[in-house]
């Protein structure tokens, strides 16, 4: 690729990235469909995938499913954000919040990094910070969880330091690699996260 | 019918709250036609049976925007109106309340109190609203006294907000926030 070439794409690239909310290394912004290629990659990487426990091949129509628009009338249980990498350009991973309980007021974290050398840097903790503020100070949640599976040394890890107690552990509950797992749930309510946060 | 095939879901006093029933659609439409009735609930075209019982088909919304009830008169085993947490906004936890006693014979008995009173209480214990709202026509004054029974207050009067019957009505808007609520309970 040509100098000039790269350039009009960069330029391209950053006319079509809105970011939602902007951090120190990362954007979180919304989803685009011409990343759908991108995303399948990751979501059937076997080293990402291993971690984000799909067992599922996902077909690039399935991934594209995921950005067509919902009827409005029906309210959304997901807030998800591209995490993009502000230096390099590009998006990395996925982060939000499902299983949003509109009554009770909690929802799910999730995040997942698709490009494995972006991983141990902090960046999905960075990422989920920024969701957690959201999440908080924007969809006024009262509890944020997170489930997460004993091989992911790294995300326990993570969870602790944003603040996550855990809750309990749900034993056996998901079986990755010829074997069960436990599953540790970890949750954060906003008056302790305020607490830290102040 | 007996109180023991009525589905109560909130009971009250004299009243009680229960799920919409197709059966009662013929009633239901008759309220929303009479222009009785309707002059207040700003139902401005036909209501046919039809329509309403579209409405009562089963959704696979997981959430709904509104929640509606029977009004069932305990007493006289007769269902005499509706009551409705409508326009729910889950992302603000605010709504709309929404009432309409469909049977005129009982204006006036205090029934609009006592349904709002419980219709509050679910808004508030159950769906976690935040803040109801109720816009009330001026002239509608059996509502807005019953709402200010409950303890909303008056927050704004929206000037010529209505046509009705050939001329603009002035409209009443009114809140009621949780916590002011839990105070005076």
């Amino acid at each position: 690729m040509t100098e000039e070439k790269k350039d009009k794409e960069d330029k391209e690239e950053e006319n079509d990235v809105f970011p939602f909310i902007e951090g120190e290394r990362i954007d979180l912004v919304a989803g685009n469909s011409k990343w759908a290629n991108l995303f399948c990659n990751w979501i059937n990487n076997p080293k990402v995938r291993h971690y984000s426990r799909n067992i599922w091949p996902q077909t690039l129509e399935d991934v594209k499913k995921r950005f067509e628009h919902s009827p409005d009338r029906h309210i959304r249980d997901v807030a998800s954000f591209t995490i993009y990498h502000k230096q390099e350009k590009r998006p990395i991973g996925i982060v939000g919040l499902d299983n949003i309980n509109w009554v009770s007021r909690n929802a799910n974290l999730f995040a997942l990094i698709g490009e494995p050398e972006h991983w141990g840097k902090g960046i999905a903790g960075e990422a989920c910070a920024l969701v957690i503020k959201y999440g908080f100070t924007e969809l006024n949640l009262h509890k944020i969880h997170a489930g997460i599976f004993s091989p992911n040394s790294r995300s326990l890890r993570a969870a602790e330091k944003l603040g996550f107690e855990k809750e309990t552990i749900i034993k056996e509950a998901i079986y990755i690699d010829g074997k069960y797992h436990d599953n540790h749930r970890f949750s954060l309510l906003k008056r302790d996260w305020q607490k830290s946060n102040e | 019918m007996t109180d023991d095939v009525i589905p109560i879901f909130i009971g009250g006093e004299n009243i009680a709250l229960v799920p919409l029933n197709i059966e009662n659609i013929k009633l239901y439409a008759k309220w929303e036609n009479n222009p009785k009735v309707r002059i207040y609930s700003r139902n401005i075209l036909p209501r046919t049976v039809e329509e309403l019982k579209k409405y009562l088909e089963p959704s696979d919304k997981r959430l709904k925007n509104e929640v509606s009830f029977e009004i069932w008169h305990k007493k006289d085993k007769k269902t005499i109106g509706f009551g409705e947490v409508a326009d729910i906004n889950w992302y603000n936890q605010q709504a709309y309340l929404g009432l309409i006693i469909g049977e005129p014979d009982y204006w006036g008995q205090k029934i609009g109190e006592e349904a709002t009173r419980l219709i509050v209480e679910y808004a508030f214990n159950e769906l976690n609203i935040f803040k109801l709202k109720a816009s009330i026509l001026v002239v509608n004054k059996g509502s807005w006294r019953c709402a200010e029974k409950n303890g909303f207050t008056r927050v704004a009067t929206f000037e010529k907000d209505m046509y009705v019957n050939g001329e603009y009505l002035d409209n009443y808007e009114y809140s009621l926030l949780k916590e002011d609520w839990l105070k005076i309970r």
